[in-house]
């Protein structure tokens, strides 16, 4: 068997994992667009602003020997411009085409940009691969003054990166708080604080609507009328999953790809992993992009173990986030603002704990300062857990296996229950 | 495969199981300079206590461990013994393993100078019985197969 995959990131590198542990045969082929082996995408801020090197380890997600390892054909630097899943082929855009008799999409996400006038300037970035970066990281010495647009994960992180790096920066986000969909008005204050501390300027509850420069960009305007002054503008308002190749191949999209529980698209031989598609998110009961690694991680081994012929259910993801901004670190998962449904929560020294229930399960938290618990309740949204007996004791800071009943403890100890 | 099991009734809520899993993750395994002289190591159980009940609890390294899954850099990995292990060369501190661990039993070191590091059981790799189970004065915690 010839099995391709499109992408080389986290899912891909499961997938190829699982292929292996069952089969030492198949011929693998990894085709992805960009140079470099596997890396974490969570720390390219910090490559941009030299806290890590390429030639750190620590870098990549995997070793230099992982593919010769795993016997895996990798084809670099090469951009994937179609799919002919009636004659089985991936085609390059240089017109070569590699056949395959299964396939995994795992191109991941792409950046998403708004529509304002001016992107094309010279000093306006993206930071989703490591090319945005480097090209960053190439600009820096041009960077006194910077306008983040939009305050997501990457957003925050790289305007604290740098600010810690001696740039100054406005943070432009177009909710009233930054890490909006992650967390809510008391938590995002903690990221505020420390944003304002390092220098950060944030503008709150307005975008950028055109960049102004000759050759490079000079001037944010914003929709109220206000203007800034920078030297270069960061886009960083999301990704959505990359589709550029899958238009003519048959393959169903919505917002990704399609995928059923077996991480399989509509065409028999094809699957799909990762940032790219669309998978069943269980708070929310509906397939829908969730572009986070521990799920790309889960999909790709998934897509693997089934080509293989296992058999194995994708039972669903939300999405977790663990970020930490100068000295506040936080956890959040599930759906983390609402009104309509049950929450308890509460604030205290150095710590915020909050928890979204509906109809005695718990669908979504924020744990801020102290997160070393923040697996176990992960355990019950995953395991959609009757938590009416034991919910009372979720905003006690010494929340442990004690508040569970004895029985329980011990099977969960004892790995009898999973 | 043979892990700590946990016998909460034999419990005293003695900590002698973190004090022998600061000393065997010390630098020397010296007792003194484990606690007084060298960085002191965090302990990779806890007795938690909540009376009559106590118990010491440490990872459970899984099957299909969600901390390996999350992890962003391959630091949280199956060694060659099977069991759960983090690579503190490779580690950075985003907390992802914790934000995944179903237990709970993974702790935040914040005292390195750039990274922070992930801090939990690796099942003591230089000994036969884990440090924990050998320290354990009424048999609460014993090396045994699950």
């Amino acid at each position: 068997m010839k099995i391709v995959i499109i992408g080389n990131s986290v899912a891909c590198v499961n997938a190829i994992e699982a292929i292996r542990e069952k089969d030492k045969i198949s011929q693998v082929v990894v085709v992805s667009d960009e140079q470099s082996r596997a890396y974490s995408h969570p720390l390219l801020p910090n490559l941009v602003v030299g806290d890590i090197s390429r030639s750190d380890e620590r870098f990549y997600y995997r070793s230099r020997n992982f593919y010769e390892k795993n016997k895996v054909t990798t084809v670099l630097g090469k951009k994937v411009v179609g799919i002919s899943s009636q004659n089985r082929y991936v085609k390059l855009e240089n017109d070569e085409k590699i056949p395959y008799d299964k396939l995994i999409i795992t191109a991941g996400g792409k950046p998403f940009i708004p529509k304002m006038e001016g992107t094309e300037l010279e000093g306006v970035h993206t930071l989703t691969n490591i090319k945005a970066a480097d090209r960053l990281k190439k600009d820096l010495k041009n960077i006194k003054k910077c306008v983040v647009v939009g305050g997501g994960l990457i957003g925050s992180k790289i305007a604290e990166k740098l600010a810690k790096h001696g740039v100054k920066v406005t943070l432009v986000e177009l909710m009233k708080r930054v890490l909006f969909p992650v967390l809510d008005d008391t938590g995002a204050e903690y990221i505020h604080k420390e944003l304002k501390s390092l220098g950060v300027k944030l503008i709150l509850g307005d975008s950028v609507v055109k960049l102004d420069g000759d050759k490079r960009v000079k001037k944010a305007v914003l929709s109220s009328g206000k203007s800034i002054d920078t030297d270069a503008v960061i886009v960083s308002v999301g990704v959505k999953p990359n589709l550029e190749f899958t238009s003519e191949s048959g393959i169903e999209t919505n917002k990704g790809i399609i995928v059923n529980d077996y991480m399989q698209t509509n065409i028999d031989t094809i699957y799909a992993a990762g940032d790219v598609t669309e998978a069943y998110d269980i708070v929310i009961s509906q397939k829908r992009p969730i572009p986070i690694l521990p799920l790309a991680a889960r999909q790709g081994r998934i897509a693997g173990l089934n080509i293989e012929g296992e058999n194995v259910k994708y039972s669903g993801g939300f999405p977790t986030n663990s970020i930490t901004i100068g000295k506040v670190s936080f956890i959040s998962m599930g759906i983390v603002d609402t009104d309509k449904l049950e929450t308890l929560k509460i604030k205290k020294d150095g710590e915020y704990r909050k928890f979204i229930i509906d109809d005695n399960k718990l669908i979504g938290m924020i744990l801020v300062g102290n997160i070393e618990k923040a697996g176990m309740f992960n355990w019950m949204i995953q395991n959609r857990f009757d938590v009416s007996w034991l919910k009372d004791t979720f905003l006690n800071s010494d929340f442990g296996w004690q508040y569970f009943s004895k029985a329980f403890r011990i099977l969960r100890f004892d790995r009898k229950i999973k | 495969m043979k892990i700590v099991k946990i016998y909460e009734d034999s419990c005293v809520y003695c900590h002698l199981c973190e004090v022998a899993c600061i000393v065997e993750h010390s630098q020397s395994k010296d007792i003194i300079k484990a606690f007084k002289r060298e960085t002191k190591p965090i302990a990779r159980c806890s007795a938690e206590f909540n009376y009559p009940l106590s118990y010491s609890v440490m990872c459970r390294h899984c099957d299909d461990a969600p901390c390996i899954e999350a992890c962003q850099t391959g630091a949280m990995h199956r060694d060659e013994r099977g069991y759960v292990v983090v690579n503190e060369d490779k580690c950075v501190g985003c907390w992802m393993c914790i934000m995944a661990c179903p237990y709970g039993v993974i702790k935040k070191d914040e005292r390195r100078e750039v990274w922070g590091l992930s801090t939990k059981c690796d099942l003591c790799p230089d000994r036969e019985t884990p440090a924990c189970v050998e320290a354990c004065p009424n048999n609460a915690l014993m090396f045994e197969e699950v």
